[in-house]
């Protein structure tokens, strides 16, 4: 018995919506990053289903692609957030407002 | 002298003179004032000679000029002067080197900046009116803005900067909306011959749809798009609230060229382009036009009156005056329609000679206020005299150049309109009241203020700028028909009578 | 594959030469700014030559990597603008940097490796090969716009940036993989075949709608612009003249090759939704700038307002639509640079120098900078002779011959009050003074300078005779697919 597409098309759709509600309701900079993973992942995810529902290889080496450019995202998310706290010991993001949004 | 580049020659060369002037040192004003004069008397000179060789019983366009300019859209740099066109130049280019003489000690301050942003303003003013391609004629009219902006804002008087910028936005909201109807005129000459254009001569011959109402009438829409830019340069009644603010900051010498020139692009576009390319939206908005010139002479009038400042007055009896000329293009008649062009040519004369005497006292007295003087006649009589002579002028006195105008537009559109004609007539009534009670309180009430005592009469340069505009008002006075037969044709073919 | 590699030379030249520029800065610490500058404008300078070769060895119409990557016209359009942009940009850094002591090395390269993301997003016709280009470009504009991280306004711009520039990316991911799931191809001329030839499913329109948020965000356009003002305010300014003009042109590159190419099946569903967006964004961008003192800021509301009206252009679509954009990119490259330019210039003391009061008596100290700065205003407001009033002159007639006069109406009345704006940068330069402004000193900037006054040339030039700037650009616009 294989597990249907819908399944998989279903749960990367609340993946993908978890991940979008850490961006934008967390307020730590490690949360908002984790989401952003959660969202890559979720495209990721539909990708390998829509793929082999397709019966092609295209999607997969996407995700391949997909993954290592979620690699350098997080670097340099990571980079930028240790930036930030050497600077204000904090990585509260509500806490970076000196402009006004 | 060959024609085939006189026409360039009389946009271009203000404009060029004045960005070569941009190169000069700041400290060199003597050179930067001589050769703006200069360069404003050559152009005078070009648009005598095309007065010499225009054809005034053709009535098409002549010593045309056209090269392409964007290929793509059919963009072209096309120059052509009929005797309309010839008529606003020769007053463009008349007015020019007056300006410069009447500012020639009044401005003193970044003079450099003066002249050139004067020559541009030349230069967008000529093109406008003699270019044959809308698109041509949409840059030239922009044009005007920058340099306009400029010399209200720098030169100006106190509330100069709200001045410039509310010149600026009312006359940028009109116009953007020209921009669409134009590019629109030539999408639909595109959609009926397949070719794009853009000369005003291919617009003639596109005949936009009626339709029915008015949001679903494509000549109606684009006759209020370019109405409403026309309109609001007029400036028509209730479009003319910048008109008081821009004519009272900006100097004289701005004062002089908004009054004489750039007010006349209004009518000037109303007649060029509504009248021929919108002809069935102009005949459903004659009786909206008409009842708005007739509130714009009366209100004009009325507020005229109750001025306590000269130069507002005089503002507001503008406001007046171009109401009549709206009312003679609206009445539609040959007679009417001329005398609106003979009373374009008759306001840049009269108004440009009162804005030029105002300022005369300005310099003098640091003060516009008519309660500040008094008496006048006595200390400066060759002053009196000259500005006796612009407000009769003005208030149409017969003899003088005003009366003749608004006799033509009053008894040219009186078989279509009686009653309109009646409730303008009293306009004409009350710009003799308020001109004549402003010329009693300055000039012949008693001499009460010292300082009016020494004050100095006209200098020769004061003379020398307010002859030829005496002279002209004169000629036109006596001699009507030397101006009317230049443009009687051109009219005619314009209002297709 | 000679061919291919042919075809993918430049970006391969660039992507070295940028490694060279880090290595070599690494090497050099912070003492050799000239010549580092010099090393990356040669560097981009020798990749236009090898653009040039490379278009010239390979057929415009062929397809490369399996399909996946092209350089038609529209490609090399777009190269030659990016790299033009990476040059200008790096000249602009030069006397910044220097002044304000960060190395040199890195920054560089990351420019350099932003214009290599920018010019594969061009090229690709691949969903995947835009994805991986946007997202270079994405990553090394994150670090650039923190790069002065002796500043928190620079860091708090790069986290605002990397936050919600991810999520968009995380978007448009979604969304492609929606469109894959429907279609079953990434390739976008046979992604058009199958949305014409089948009725498309509702997780289809689904992930047409996200990729449009995802590349509305890129563009800065209404309601997905809230990040531009802060981030263009913290950045580095030459950071900021970067990203008005580069990754915005790379991000309209994409849309129209995507949207105009692989979706034009599906244009009766999103060009509403692009409509709608485009008015919004001329209005919100220009009334928001209304208010603005700082002129950073002013200027990045500016520029939602310009994405904006390029945005008109994609939704009248066609030739004449590509053609438009294509031309209005240009435009806008060389008026945004020139007048981020001039803030460079202005700000001598840090962050100081900004705000709009810092503009009053200008004119008078410094005129011929000044000169250049109400020339880039009136290209900015669209006043003729200059080079915007030629760009939107092409975007409205296209949009106006297209049957979209209401969304021209809206883009003119937000012409006019545009003008309100940057006519109060000029009338500060020009008109306020001796009433106690005490102009402020431009710092000594050659080649800011010299990248002011080539700027300044153009936008005349190509406001005074745009046809053949025209031609280049249609020449290149018909070769987005579809067309």
């Amino acid at each position: 018995m294989t597990v249907p597409i819908s399944h998989f098309v279903t749960f990367a759709a609340v993946l993908f919506a978890i991940g979008a509600a850490g961006v934008l309701l967390r307020r730590s900079g490690i949360s908002i990053l984790l989401g952003i993973e959660l969202m890559l992942n979720a495209a990721n995810l539909a990708l390998v289903a829509f793929g082999r529902q397709h019966g092609q290889l295209d999607a997969q080496v996407f995700v391949f692609f997909v993954m290592a450019v979620a690699a350098a995202e997080v670097a340099v998310g990571l980079a930028l957030l240790v930036a930030i706290f050497r600077k204000q010991r904090s990585i509260d993001v509500d806490r970076l407002n000196v402009m006004r949004w | 002298m060959p024609t085939d580049f006189l026409l360039s020659a009389i946009v271009l060369t203000p404009g060029v003179v004045g960005l070569l002037l941009l190169a000069t040192p700041r400290e060199a004003v003597r050179l930067q004032r001589w050769v703006s004069l200069l360069a404003s008397v050559a152009t005078l000179v070009f648009a005598a000679v095309a007065w010499s060789r225009i054809d005034p019983a053709n009535a098409s366009f002549q010593f045309v000029e056209a090269r392409t300019w964007l290929p793509s859209l059919g963009i072209g740099y096309r120059l052509g002067m009929d005797g309309i066109s010839l008529v606003l130049v020769l007053l463009t280019a008349l007015l020019q080197p007056i300006v410069f003489i009447s500012s020639w000690r009044s401005i003193h301050d970044k003079v450099k900046g003066y002249v050139v942003a004067m020559l541009l303003l030349e230069t967008g003013v000529l093109g406008a009116f003699l270019a044959t391609d809308m698109f041509l004629f949409y840059v030239f009219w922009e044009l005007m803005l920058v340099p306009m902006y400029f010399i209200i804002g720098v030169w100006g008087g106190e509330r100069r900067i709200y001045a410039a910028v509310k010149f600026v936005l009312f006359t940028l909201a009109g116009s953007l909306l020209m921009l669409v109807a134009i590019i629109y005129l030539s999408f639909v000459f595109h959609s009926q011959t397949g070719t794009w254009s853009f000369a005003y001569e291919d617009m003639l011959r596109a005949s936009v749809p009626m339709g029915q109402g008015f949001w679903h009438s494509p000549q109606m829409l684009l006759f209020a798009a370019f109405a409403l830019a026309f309109a609001i340069k007029v400036p028509i009644f209730p479009l003319h609230t910048w008109l008081p603010d821009a004519h009272t900051e900006a100097p004289t010498g701005g004062s002089i060229i908004l009054a004489g020139v750039l007010l006349k692009l209004g009518t000037y576009g109303l007649l060029r382009f509504n009248r021929p390319l919108f002809p069935e939206a102009w005949q459903r908005a004659t009786p909206l036009f008409l009842t708005l010139a007739v509130i714009g002479i009366v209100y004009g009038a009325l507020v005229a009156w109750a001025q306590k400042d000269m130069k507002k007055l005089v503002a507001y009896s503008s406001v007046t005056h171009m109401g009549f000329i709206v009312l003679g293009l609206f009445a539609g008649t040959l007679t009417s329609t001329q005398g609106a062009l003979l009373q374009m040519v008759n306001h840049g004369l009269s108004t440009g000679a009162l804005f030029l005497l105002v300022g005369v006292v300005y310099d003098r007295r640091h003060t516009r206020m008519i309660e500040d003087f008094g008496g006048l006649a006595a200390v400066m009589p060759l002053y009196t005299g000259a500005f006796l002579i612009a407000t009769l002028s003005s208030i149409g006195l017969p003899g003088l150049n005003g009366f003749v105008g608004e006799f033509l537009i009053l008894t040219g559109a009186f078989p279509r309109h009686p009653a309109v004609v009646a409730v303008a007539a009293t306009g004409v009534v009350l710009g003799a009241v308020y001109m004549l009670s402003l010329v009693r309180r300055v000039f012949w009430n008693p001499l009460a203020i010292e300082a009016n005592r020494s004050l100095p009469d006209l200098t020769w340069r004061e003379v020398l700028a307010f002859a030829p505009l005496a002279f002209f008002m004169v000629w036109i006075g006596v001699h009507p028909g030397t101006f009317l037969s230049l443009s009687e044709a051109a009219v005619r073919r314009l209002i297709g009578g | 594959m000679r061919a291919d590699l042919i075809a993918l030379l430049p970006e391969l030249m660039l992507a070295t030469l940028a490694m060279a520029v880090l290595l070599a800065g690494l090497a050099s610490g912070k003492a050799r700014h000239g010549l580092l500058g010099a090393g990356a404008v040669l560097a981009l300078a020798a990749t236009g030559v090898t653009l040039w070769l490379a278009a010239g060895a390979t057929d415009p119409g062929a397809h490369f990597f399996s399909g996946m990557f092209v350089l038609d016209h529209f490609a090399i359009f777009f190269k030659a603008l990016f790299l033009l942009t990476a040059a200008l940009v790096v000249l602009l850094s030069h006397d910044y940097l220097k002044r304000n002591d960060y190395r040199p090395g890195e920054y560089l390269a990351l420019v350099m490796f932003a214009t290599v993301g920018m010019m594969t997003m061009a090229s690709g016709v691949n969903l995947a090969v835009i994805y991986v280009g946007l997202e270079l470009m994405a990553l090394s504009t994150y670090i650039l716009a923190g790069y002065f991280r002796r500043e928190v306004k620079s860091h708090e711009a790069a986290a605002k940036y990397f936050v919600l520039g991810a999520m968009s990316s995380g978007i448009l991911l979604y969304g492609l993989s929606l469109i894959y799931g429907a279609t079953g191809t990434l390739d976008l001329a046979t992604l058009a075949r199958v949305l014409a030839s089948a009725k498309p499913g509702p997780s289809a329109l689904v992930g047409v709608a996200l990729l449009a948020c995802g590349f509305l965000f890129k563009v800065a356009a209404v309601p997905f612009h809230v990040w531009t003002p802060d981030v263009y305010e913290g950045a580095p300014t030459p950071i900021t003249a970067f990203m008005s003009v580069g990754p915005k042109a790379a991000a309209f590159a994409m849309f129209l090759r995507v949207f105009i190419g692989g979706l034009a099946p599906l244009a009766a569903s999103w060009i509403w939704l692009v409509g709608v967006a485009a008015a919004l964004t001329m209005i919100w961008g220009n009334v928001a700038a209304l208010t603005q003192d700082n002129v950073k800021r002013m200027l990045a509301y500016s520029s939602i307002a310009h994405a904006g009206y390029a945005l008109v252009g994609l939704v009248a679509g066609g030739p004449a639509g590509v053609n438009s954009v294509l031309f209005y990119m240009l435009v806008y490259t060389v008026t945004n640079i020139g007048a981020f330019g001039f803030v460079i210039l202005l700000e001598s003391r840090g962050y100081a120098g900004e705000t709009v009061a810092d503009y009053a008596g200008l004119a008078r100290r410094h005129p011929a900078a000044a000169f250049g700065m109400l020339l880039f205003m009136l290209s900015l407001g669209g006043i003729p002779p200059t080079a915007g009033f030629m760009g939107k002159l092409y975007l409205f007639a296209a949009a106006v011959n297209a049957g979209y006069v209401w969304l021209v109406v809206v883009a003119v009345l937000m012409s006019a009050v545009s003008l309100y704006y940057y006519l109060r940068i000029v009338l500060q330069m020009y008109l306020r003074e001796g009433d106690g402004a005490e102009p402020a000193t431009l710092v000594a900037a050659p080649w800011t300078e010299r990248v002011i006054w080539a700027c300044g040339v153009a936008v005349l030039v190509i406001g005074l005779l745009p046809a053949p700037f025209l031609a280049a650009a249609r020449a290149m616009a018909g070769a987005v697919g579809l067309l």
